[in-house]
């Protein structure tokens, strides 16, 4: 096919395109230079990691050496150091082992809570929840300052709990709705974490639970619940009722109707879920410093050690770096294409 | 097997959806539940399929009450207007699907699959997810998954209302012989009448939650038992005029004709439909009145005249042709004459 010579003003050919599915020049350009930029700006970090954890003390301290074998030889002692003679196995498999058994029972119990939270309609009436509240307050008052035996504190609460609901809780009109339910998981999520970690701390010292695997898999399963049923809550809300109701009439029970039907329908959702809540807990380091110590150790709280009394130890950390940034990016690549993938695609007339 | 509404009552809230319905639908039956949306009509099928609570009243399948038995222990099938197709599956076990959870034998159900799809079409499409098929496929899939499990009852809830016209009257033909060839009693909703008129062995008109007449599709178009069954039935509507009978006389401004009725009442209404009547020279035929529009439809013309104060709108030849405004008579039988008492719309005749 032949074109035309084009005819149009300079300044028009370079900043309006010819056809339809092409650029001008000048938007062309300034669009790959910008991408370029950000590209730099989002890799070089990662780069410099890499190029550090193959630098030895003085290739760091007589630096910045930017180009491995022009500027300095990359050796293999951080790699050796930290792979071979420290311990950092342990802290690897912990982190491996803690985040995603804690982001599998997270997404798990979130995602059949914010489940219940699209289609079942709770009404807690109000005072039986503040009820409640007053009588766990009067059970820790008499447990901890009276030294009533736990067991008969217990029993009474549960008796007058029960009282209560059967006489004047049943008088009040103003309930707890779904909303407020779902506003109350996500409020858990806005206060500061260190606010909580003290009181975790010594929760688990009480039950000689500090330095274990279960404490963090514990904790991190509850900090992260509220973000699972935030999350995917609408990707719950987005399946067409038809769906679900057609499987409770083929004969389905609701669990079944939850794992066969809509669990398979929100799977995109939940890989981005379980990606991002994956990250959270890998990357967490607070709790982690606060609850463990030698054995379950994870690497954050391994990165941050390497800042040492001989001051920051760059080569090891970026040795730590590069093993930990390693398993979200092949994770992340595995995901991809389910979180991309429109998958109500046919369900109801398309 | 029968199923049986024992005075239902359904309110949302302070909303009365259904109220006090009765209705027994015969083995081997097709009933079709009509009416316009907000008729009540849905809401009654969910509560036959066990998707919606009953506020007061008992719903019976067979013998046995189910007004409180979980949808899944009711043996009744549904095909929705969505289709309600799992897209994750295949369109085999998308069929399959009441026989997996129902745990039966893997050969078992390979076997009925293939024998349903083979009735429905779809058996060179077994491998298929619904994304991949046409809304006319979408529905036999939806068909055969209801069928593969012999129930008790067939729901459908306007199960065609997505298809094209020209398919929606193909699968018309095809769902009134397969539920003749199953004879599976079927309760199918919808707010067509064409549809209902063409499937029904009867069928239950339904207006703001209550019903209006229960009978077989002639009886229904024939004769009507109120003034708004007359005019939901039929297509253009029935034409009404106001007047007054007195000895089976009709009288209205430009109107005045005998009816096969001999009584007396001042304030009636009086029904022909449009194809009952046909248009004659001014004074010729019962009524007079000036043309108001016409209307070409192909086969025939509709001739829309205003007589008195009311307007008349009557079938003609396609041949039909006379300037608006002109004068023009119209006339029919006096078995066409529907007659209704004004205040409570019921049937006179």
């Amino acid at each position: 096919m032949s074109h035309s010579p084009d005819t149009r003003p300079l300044l028009t050919r370079l900043f309006e395109p010819a056809r339809l599915d092409s650029m001008a020049p000048i938007p062309k350009i300034a669009t790959y230079a910008a991408l370029f930029f950000w590209t730099l700006v989002v890799v070089f970090p990662l780069y410099w990691v890499l190029v550090t954890s193959l630098k030895v003390e003085v290739d760091v301290d007589s630096g910045p050496f930017y180009v491995p074998f022009l500027d300095f030889m990359p050796k293999l002692d951080a790699w050796d150091f930290m792979l071979l003679q420290n311990n950092t196995l342990g802290p690897y498999l912990n982190s491996i082992f803690v985040s995603l058994t804690s982001t599998l029972l997270a997404l798990l119990i979130g995602a059949l809570a914010s489940y219940a939270l699209v289609r079942i309609r709770f009404q807690v009436k109000l005072a039986a929840v503040l009820t409640f509240v007053l009588l766990v307050v009067g059970v820790i008052v008499a447990v901890a300052a009276f030294d009533a035996p736990w067991q008969l504190a217990v029993a009474v609460a549960a008796a007058l709990f029960a009282l209560a609901l059967s006489t004047f809780v049943k008088r009040f009109r103003a309930a707890v709705g779904n909303n407020d339910i779902e506003f109350w998981m996500i409020s858990n999520r806005i206060m500061p974490p260190i606010v909580a970690v003290l009181p975790i701390y010594v929760m688990f010292q009480h039950l000689h639970m500090l330095d274990t695997q279960f404490a963090l898999i514990a904790t991190y399963t509850g900090v992260n619940l509220p973000i699972v049923v935030w999350l995917t809550r609408d990707f719950f809300a987005g399946i067409p009722l038809d769906l679900e109701e057609s499987a409770e009439i083929d004969g389905a029970s609701k669990f079944r109707v939850f794992f066969t039907i809509a669990l398979p329908l929100v799977r995109s959702g939940l890989a981005a879920t379980f990606m991002l809540v994956l990250i959270l807990t890998w990357n967490e380091f607070l709790l982690a410093l606060f609850l463990t110590n030698a054995n379950a150790q994870t690497m954050p709280v391994l990165v941050a050690a390497q800042n040492t009394t001989r001051g920051p130890q760059w080569w090891y950390m970026s040795v730590l770096i590069v093993i930990m940034i390693a398993p979200v990016i092949v994770i992340a690549g595995f995901l991809q294409k389910h979180i991309a993938r429109g998958l109500l695609v046919g369900a109801v007339k398309g | 097997m029968r199923v049986r509404l024992d005075n239902i009552h359904k309110a949302f809230g302070h909303v009365q959806v259904v109220k006090g319905l009765d209705l027994e639908v015969a083995d081997g039956e097709f009933l079709v539940l009509l009416g316009a949306s907000g008729s009540g009509k849905t809401t009654a099928l969910r509560m036959i399929a066990g998707l919606e609570s009953v506020t007061s009243g008992r719903v019976l399948i067979g013998d046995r009450d189910v007004t409180d038995v979980l949808p899944k222990y009711r043996d009744v099938a549904m095909v929705f207007q969505s289709y309600a197709l799992y897209p994750h599956m295949t369109v085999f076990a998308n069929i399959a699907y009441p026989l997996t959870v129902r745990k039966t034998p893997k050969a078992e159900i390979e076997a009925q699959v293939k024998e349903v799809a083979r009735q429905v079409q779809l058996d060179t499409l077994l491998d298929r997810f619904p994304k991949q098929l046409s809304g006319g496929q979408r529905q036999r899939v939806a068909l055969a998954r209801a069928m593969i499990r012999r129930p008790a009852a067939f729901l459908m809830d306007e199960p065609l209302s997505n298809l094209d016209a020209k398919l929606r009257g193909y699968m018309r033909a095809e769902l009134k012989h397969m539920q003749h060839q199953l004879g599976i009693t079927t309760i199918y909703v919808t707010h067509d009448q064409i549809e209902a008129m063409t499937l029904a062995h009867r069928v239950a008109l339904l207006e703001k939650g209550v019903l209006q007449q229960l009978d077989t599709p002639a009886n229904i178009y024939n004769r009507p038992a109120n003034l708004f069954v007359a005019g939901f039935i039929g297509s253009p509507p029935m034409n009404f005029i106001d007047g007054s009978l007195s000895a089976g006389r009709f009288t209205a401004p430009d109107s005045d004709f005998g009816t096969l009725s001999t009584i007396t009442r001042a304030s009636v209404v009086a029904g022909v439909r449009p194809e009952d009547g046909r248009v004659t020279e001014p004074h010729a035929g019962k009524l007079t009145g000036t043309i108001y529009a016409t209307e070409l439809m192909g086969d025939h013309t509709l001739v829309t005249c205003r007589i008195g104060g009311a307007t008349v709108t009557v079938k003609a030849d396609k041949a039909f042709n006379r300037q608006d405004g002109a004068a023009i008579g119209v006339d029919f039988a006096e078995s066409a004459v529907h007659l209704f008492d004004k205040a409570t719309g019921e049937r006179i005749n």
